[in-house]
């Protein structure tokens, strides 16, 4: 059955306003000229200023001892914003979503600027029924439990939890709350081949769940997760041998950071707290006392007392008051602060901005929403540079604004391997890194994406419906990329040579496909 | 990722950058430096061999297992400390046993082939082209996989200002082996490896034998000059990987991957790794420019169900022994000047846990491959034993020679690069007569 993309009834119509401001941008012959004149200059990167700076008189080898003065690169991280991405609404709707359509940027016009975070931020009360009753029918199998998924198809769950992760970033209208269950897909990263279905539980009852509650809650959900355990091999740890595997990641990966003090002999120590935290039958998490290490402990200063075996089941609390340490050490709301300001701002956040965001941190017992209420403001949005789309978000992006309706999720599901992000398939614990300089070379496959997704127009996969773009003139095609792709903040530039391009051939269904193609491998399209 | 680490900031790069390349950026902003600086101090290295080697370097990722991959079969204390895991010596009647290199160190089966000892990795240890490293590592005690990988792929540890990897480094102080290559090196991964960053005219390229932009043949161009000028003005570092992703796209239209006939009738394993050491061959011969890859081989994190008889480590040992044997007896052993070299971030624990696994460890083994290699022999630093006095915090063998040795001295006699305070800053290497 095929599936239109929801629209969005709550949202209103494009105002005039939006799209007279957007034309008044664009037009502005300030930013086209900066724009222009700034394309002349050799760039750094160009192979003719490579050539020009090899040619340069260079002195003597230095000595080794002078080794530390060599510089090598500078690493970019902090790429400035597009002159046209001047509105305070458009920045904001570009970090909280999966894409700033025009829909979405008149959705925050109507609701301001704080209205608009507020009610991205109270999530439960976006009626989200549309999608999540195709979720519902499409991929039923990821709201079973796992004694259920213990006899399904491992290959169907698994594209059945990629393609449901895909279809709500790209169509949900809790937007920021989707922006937040990847970031801690990735901060509590689990590969499915390794877990397999114990995985379906983990994002429904501990990652979907807790994305904008308190982080300890988030925490210690996730160190009671089946799936958890058995990824970081918990459940093989026992008193006579512990295994220090996740001992060592939740506090390097999930609370401490890796420089947030503590030593090879803590994780030693956790481990042995550890054991008997394991899993039993099909993906039930259990304390099991009889492999529990009953000798006093000391993790990070905090002793834990040697107890008979008699304790039994009480003896979960021993690891259960290490995860209260472990959510209220002054390293975990600085590493959680941190991650956070790079997932939604900064790469490279400043020492200002770290303290305030774990004062709030400290001050909320962990309030996910109000850290990242306190991220999205309008001053720090202003001065953040922009990031690069991860091949996700990327996809995402592109439903967004295509559109699509869609027969066959796995045909993007498929595009997103190509692209080099299946999900749920990174085998480390850190995740999918998110940094610039790791996605900016795999530019290729975005354009091949972008050239087959333009194209889809089949009722068996997926149709990319043209009729709108093609119903008035080249400009007003063009005015609709703009409006449906960039939010009405399409760079000078591009819209200049896309209207070039529309027009160098005939106006018709493919060279309008064709448009959208480039539209999507644009630059602009690749940063948010 | 180490979140707390600022290693992007590349705040003191920044301030290094010498005024007259800060004058030639700063019209477009600062941040157009991502490509390596060619700063007045950095010279071209002058005495590089016209028929240097391209090298082929591979990150073993996860931590693996040296006492595994290489067994120090004659130390008793490495069959008391793994009573579930360890491989049965040369001269035992057991099926599963080694196969003897040199009286000391065996091979499991998975490196060799089977129990004859006539595949996998043993054609190139016998004709003296593969050396083994052992009791080998970074000095840098760190066991977290991120932190050790980066220090090792960066080539000094803990400096968060240095952002760039050591063969980055190699091929941004060295001239091109052809000037006018679009690409002179590649990271077979959908994103570019630490170790390559810096390199100049460099690309992820996770599939080299689908590289296009895709769409009608007829608007191809148009399109392509399309990407150009819109990437024109790019920020650093997407303008130059688009400007040489449209160069490369061109090129490897020219490559016929999918015709490639192996020499010596070698059939690559259809694995990832196996995969993309085909295609870094089919690159290699055709010629084209390239002077580097870096290829991962995952699945080394063997915390359990370790099994490196038959179980999840022999596959993994398999698929890399078998890979590199296809390479081998295809590049290498016909001729064409290769280096190639194999790392790991630690190597486990001596003593196994209580899941068939073994936990984080020290020291490990590398592998180096090539005509210019002096192989054929494990070399190790005074064997530093596995007794419990003689390991490294009492749990794990001891690092007796820095990675870095080796690799200075591939990047110095093979590589033809005498930049070596440049490539591995503030390391002075010892030469232990790695390279013929």
């Amino acid at each position: 059955m095929a599936t239109s993309s929801p629209t969005t009834p709550e949202s209103p119509a494009p105002s005039d306003a939006t799209t007279n401001e957007a034309r008044r941008s664009r037009r502005s012959f300030v930013f086209f000229g900066a724009l222009a004149a700034s394309a002349l200059l050799p760039k750094a990167g160009s192979a003719q200023g490579r050539e020009k700076r090899r040619k340069q008189p260079v002195a003597e080898p230095a000595s080794d001892s002078t080794t530390s003065e060599f510089a090598t690169v500078r690493q970019n991280e902090s790429a400035a914003a597009f002159a046209e991405w001047d509105s305070t609404l458009g920045r904001v709707v570009r970090r909280a979503s999966y894409g700033a359509t025009a829909a979405e940027v008149a959705k925050a016009n109507q609701l301001g600027f704080q209205g608009y975070i507020n009610y991205q931020l109270n999530y439960t009360r976006i009626n989200d029924d549309v999608v999540e009753n195709a979720v519902a029918q499409r991929w039923p199998l990821i709201s079973q439990s796992s004694d259920a998924l213990f006899s399904a198809d491992s290959g169907t769950l698994r594209s059945q939890l990629q393609e449901a992760t895909i279809y709500r970033a790209a169509f949900s209208q809790r937007q920021l709350y989707h922006r937040m269950v990847e970031f801690w897909s990735d901060h509590f990263n689990q590969d499915y081949d390794k877990v397999g279905y114990l995985l379906a539980a983990d994002q429904r009852d501990v990652i979907r769940k807790y994305a904008l509650g308190k982080f300890p809650d988030l925490l210690k959900a996730s160190a009671h997760s089946a799936s958890m355990m058995v990824y970081l091999d918990q459940n093989a740890s026992r008193n006579t041998a512990p295994n220090q595997n996740y001992a060592r990641e939740i506090m390097e990966l999930h609370t401490l950071g890796v420089d947030g003090g503590y030593t090879q002999n803590d994780v030693a120590e956790l481990s042995r707290v550890l054991t008997g935290w394991t899993v039993q039958g099909r993906g039930t998490f259990v304390f099991n006392p009889a492999i529990h290490d009953w000798g006093a402990k000391t993790v990070l200063g905090v002793t834990i007392p040697a107890s008979p075996a008699s304790t039994g089941a009480a003896g979960i609390n021993e690891g259960e008051k290490m995860l209260d340490v472990l959510v209220n050490h002054p390293s975990t709301a600085r590493f959680i602060s941190t991650k956070m300001l790079r997932w939604l701002l900064d790469p490279n956040p400043s020492e200002t901005q770290i303290s305030a965001i774990a004062s709030v941190y400290k001050a909320t017992g962990g309030d996910i929403k109000a850290m990242v209420r306190a991220i999205l403001n309008d001053a720090w949005l202003a001065a953040a540079p922009m990031k690069l789309k991860r091949p996700f978000h990327f996809l995402a992006s592109s439903l967004r604004s295509t559109m699509p309706t869609i027969t066959t999720m796995s045909t993007y599901n498929n595009q997103l391997n190509n692209l080099g992000q299946p999900l749920f398939s990174w085998d480390t614990p850190d995740g999918y890194p998110d940094k610039v300089e790791y996605w900016a070379g795999n530019i290729v496959p975005r354009w091949n994406y972008a050239n087959v997704a333009s194209t889809f127009n089949s009722q068996t996969t997926v149709i990319v419906d043209t009729t709108a773009y093609r119903a008035g003139s080249p400009d007003a095609a063009v005015d609709l990329i703009d409006q449906n792709f960039f939010g009405g903040e399409m760079p000078a530039a591009t819209r200049t040579a896309l209207l070039t391009y529309v027009k160098a051939g005939t106006f018709n269904d493919t060279r309008v496909r064709e448009a959208i193609g480039l539209a999507i491998s644009a630059n602009a399209f690749q940063w948010y | 990722m180490n979140e707390e680490h600022p290693d992007d900031c590349g705040c003191q790069e920044y301030n290094e950058l010498s005024r007259r390349q800060f004058l030639t950026t700063s019209a477009v902003g600062a941040s157009a430096a991502f490509f390596p600086a060619w700063l007045p101090k950095i010279v071209m290295s002058k005495a590089y061999a016209s028929n240097r080697d391209v090298i082929v370097s591979i990150f073993m990722r996860g931590g693996a297992d040296g006492l595994s991959l290489c067994v120090p079969f004659a130390d008793p204390n490495y069959y008391t400390s793994r009573s579930s895991i360890a491989i049965p010596r040369p001269d035992s009647t057991s099926t599963a046993k080694g196969v003897n290199l040199d009286g000391f160190f065996m091979f499991p089966q998975a490196m060799t082939g089977g129990a004859a000892g006539t595949g996998g990795l043993m054609p190139a240890f016998q004709a003296q082209d593969l050396l083994v490293v052992h009791a080998t590592g970074q000095l840098n005690n760190s066991r977290s996989h991120f932190d050790a990988q980066r220090y090792m792929e960066v080539g000094k540890p803990v400096d968060p200002t240095l952002v760039t990897g050591w063969l980055g480094r190699h091929l941004a102080s060295i001239p091109p082996l052809n000037p006018t290559a679009p690409l002179r090196a590649l990271g077979v991964a959908s994103g570019l490896q630490k170790t390559l960053v810096g390199a100049p005219k460099t690309l992820p390229i996770a599939d080299p034998t689908n590289y296009s932009i895709g769409g009608s043949a007829t608007t191809q161009a148009q399109r392509l000059a399309f990407m150009q000028s819109d990437y024109a003005a790019a920020e650093e570092p997407l303008h130059s990987a688009a400007l040489d992703a449209t160069n490369t796209v061109n090129l490897l239209k020219t490559v016929n991957f999918t015709g490639y006939k192996p020499a010596n009738a070698v059939v690559y394993p259809t694995s990832s790794f196996g995969r993309a050491l085909r295609s870094v061959a089919v690159l290699i011969k055709s010629d084209v420019g390239i002077e580097a890859a870096q290829v991962d081989i995952g699945g080394w994190d063997t915390h359990s169900g370790q099994d490196p008889i038959a179980g999840s480590m022999f596959k993994t040992m398999q698929d890399f022994s078998n890979s590199l044997a296809a390479f081998y007896a295809d590049v290498i052993s016909t001729g064409y000047n290769v280096t190639l070299v194999a790392v790991s971030e630690f190597g486990r624990n001596v003593r196994e846990n209580g899941s068939q696994g073994t936990d984080h460890g020290r020291g490990t083994v590398m592998f180096a491959m090539g005509k210019g290699i002096s192989g054929g022999r494990v070399l190790t630093k005074n064997w530093p034993g596995l007794a419990r006095e003689q390991q490294d915090s009492g749990q794990d063998l001891k690092v007796t020679v820095d990675y870095k040795d080796i690799l200075a001295e591939i990047v110095q006699n093979r590589l033809g690069n005498s930049n070596l305070g440049f490539v591995f800053p503030t390391w002075t290497p010892t030469m232990l007569g790695v390279t013929r």
